[in-house]
């Protein structure tokens, strides 16, 4: 029954996976170029990100056909509606890679991040990887056991931000303004991006219950 | 007007045949009330129990109980003609007597329970038109007959008939399915306007009705060939199209299964 139109809604699901793939090794890369100061591995993820951007609006158009023309209703209907709101985060995931690989290649080929900073910004970046990864494993599998988990990486993340900013208005912080700008901004996109992988988990617990997750959290990641 | 139905257990057999069994849900009185489910699974049985049309077939007989607001339909000494009165019925197919007038189709059923004032025969028949979105139409031409009219029109006079009498509950076994998508919104909305009235329960095989039109939602489907008809659920119309309680419904509503 209706296979053409099962298989353009897995169409849906498959250009998610594949987005999440391509921001997860964004957010991975652009955190190298930032480390090591390395111009090829930025403008690649300059490059990838129309990639991604490509699958984002490819994913409206067979949303707004299979609404047209199809009208879905239940799961089908909620894998739809949560699959734009994902995209559109996902599209914002790699727009903060772009952000962070093109701080990296404006410095080139100065290191924005000092010496005595590296271990923080390398665990932000880690844990940023980690949770876009997982947020496209959220969506491959439905499990919202570890959609749960996602919550608790995007709290590292928000610790390790807080630190950050502790760091760079501390006395011994003597880079300067403009460098303080510049990290206080990686550490703002390596924040929101964490809260755009957060956004997606809550979308697959509502695309997978029927039930919105808890107000609150919604409310904390604004 | 409108009166509750409630269905306990309600069962219903061609001879040997159980076509529909158990079946037990409340319908409310004012609202629209859709029974939906595949080919064979017995809502139109059930549909027809309910104003004791089923046992009019030959061999046809209904088990358990169905409830106008506290009467029990079923019960001993109770007139089934007179139950088809209160609880009217609409057909699939548009079926106004052919030989009959605009005038005298609506005025048949109040003929027939001994109406003769001409007067209140024109009230109740300028009332019934009125109700079924149809006066406008047809106020010049009500000497005509109705079989000259369009099918949407058709069915129109058809539930001007069967509100003439002032039924209870209205009961419509798929009545667009024979109809253009023009004239089957003007019946929907026509549905909209009846149920501040009356209780609607529609039969349709069209989900996408069910949707627009309904308050409730009754799903109902058949385990194989053979088996009786169950009803698996039945719900506010939006939980049934947005999350569906049962996993068959989602399955049917869906398209994959059905």
């Amino acid at each position: 029954m209706r296979d053409s139109y099962h298989e353009r809604l897995a169409e849906v699901g498959d250009g998610l996976i594949e987005m999440s793939r391509l921001v997860g090794s964004a957010v991975s890369k652009a955190t190298t170029a930032l480390l090591d100061a390395d111009l090829v591995a930025a403008e690649s993820v300059i490059a990838a990100d129309e990639q991604v951007n490509a699958l984002y609006r490819q994913l409206d158009d067979v949303a707004v056909q299979l609404l047209a023309r199809q009208q879905p209703v239940a799961t089908d209907l909620r894998a739809i509606v949560t699959g734009l709101r994902m995209s559109s985060d996902l599209e914002r995931v790699g727009d903060y890679a772009v952000h962070i690989a093109k701080v990296a290649k404006r410095k080139y080929p100065a290191s924005v991040v000092p010496v005595e900073l590296r271990a923080i910004i390398l665990e932000m970046g880690q844990a940023a990887t980690r949770i876009a990864v997982k947020a496209g494993t959220v969506i491959a599998t439905r499990d919202l056991t570890l959609a749960a988990q996602l919550l608790s990486d995007d709290d590292t993340i928000d610790d390790l931000h807080a630190d950050l900013f502790t760091r760079l208005l501390s006395e011994n912080f003597d880079h300067g303004v403009e460098a303080a700008v510049d990290l206080a901004l990686l550490g703002r996109y390596y924040e929101r991006l964490a809260d755009h992988a957060v956004s997606v988990s809550h979308a697959v617990t509502y695309l997978v219950t029927g039930e919105h997750s808890d107000p609150e959290s919604y409310a904390a990641d604004a | 007007m409108a009166k509750r139905i409630t269905a306990e257990g309600v069962g219903a057999c061609y001879g040997s045949l159980q076509a529909i069994e158990g079946v037990t849900l409340t319908i409310e009185p004012k609202s629209v009330t859709a029974l939906i489910g595949p080919s064979g699974c017995g809502k139109s049985t059930f549909l027809r129990t309910l104003n004791r049309m089923h046992e009019v077939i030959p061999g046809a007989t209904v088990t358990g109980k169905v409830l106008l607001d506290n009467e029990d339909l079923y019960g001993e000494g109770v007139d089934a003609v007179a139950v088809r009165r209160t609880i009217g019925m609409v057909f699939q197919r548009p079926n106004p007597f052919p030989t009959m007038s605009i005038f005298d189709n609506v005025a048949a059923g109040l003929r027939l329970n001994g109406v003769k004032n001409k007067q209140l025969l024109e009230e109740a028949v300028e009332r019934s038109l009125r109700g079924a979105n149809l006066w406008n139409e047809v106020k010049d031409r009500l000497g005509k007959p109705g079989a000259g009219m369009s099918g949407g029109q058709q069915q129109r006079l058809c539930i001007a008939r069967a509100i003439a009498v002032e039924p209870q509950v209205l009961l419509m076994d798929e009545p667009c399915s024979a109809l253009d998508p023009i004239s089957t919104l003007a019946i929907e909305d026509l549905m909209t306007d009846l149920k501040d009235r009356y209780t609607i329960v529609i039969v349709t095989h069209n989900m996408q009705q069910a949707a627009r039109v309904s308050d409730s939602t009754g799903f109902f489907t058949i385990d194989g060939p053979g088996q009786p008809g169950r009803l698996v659920e039945i719900d506010a119309t939006e939980k049934i199209f947005s999350n569906p309680t049962e996993k068959r419904t989602e399955d049917y509503i869906t398209g994959r299964f059905g």
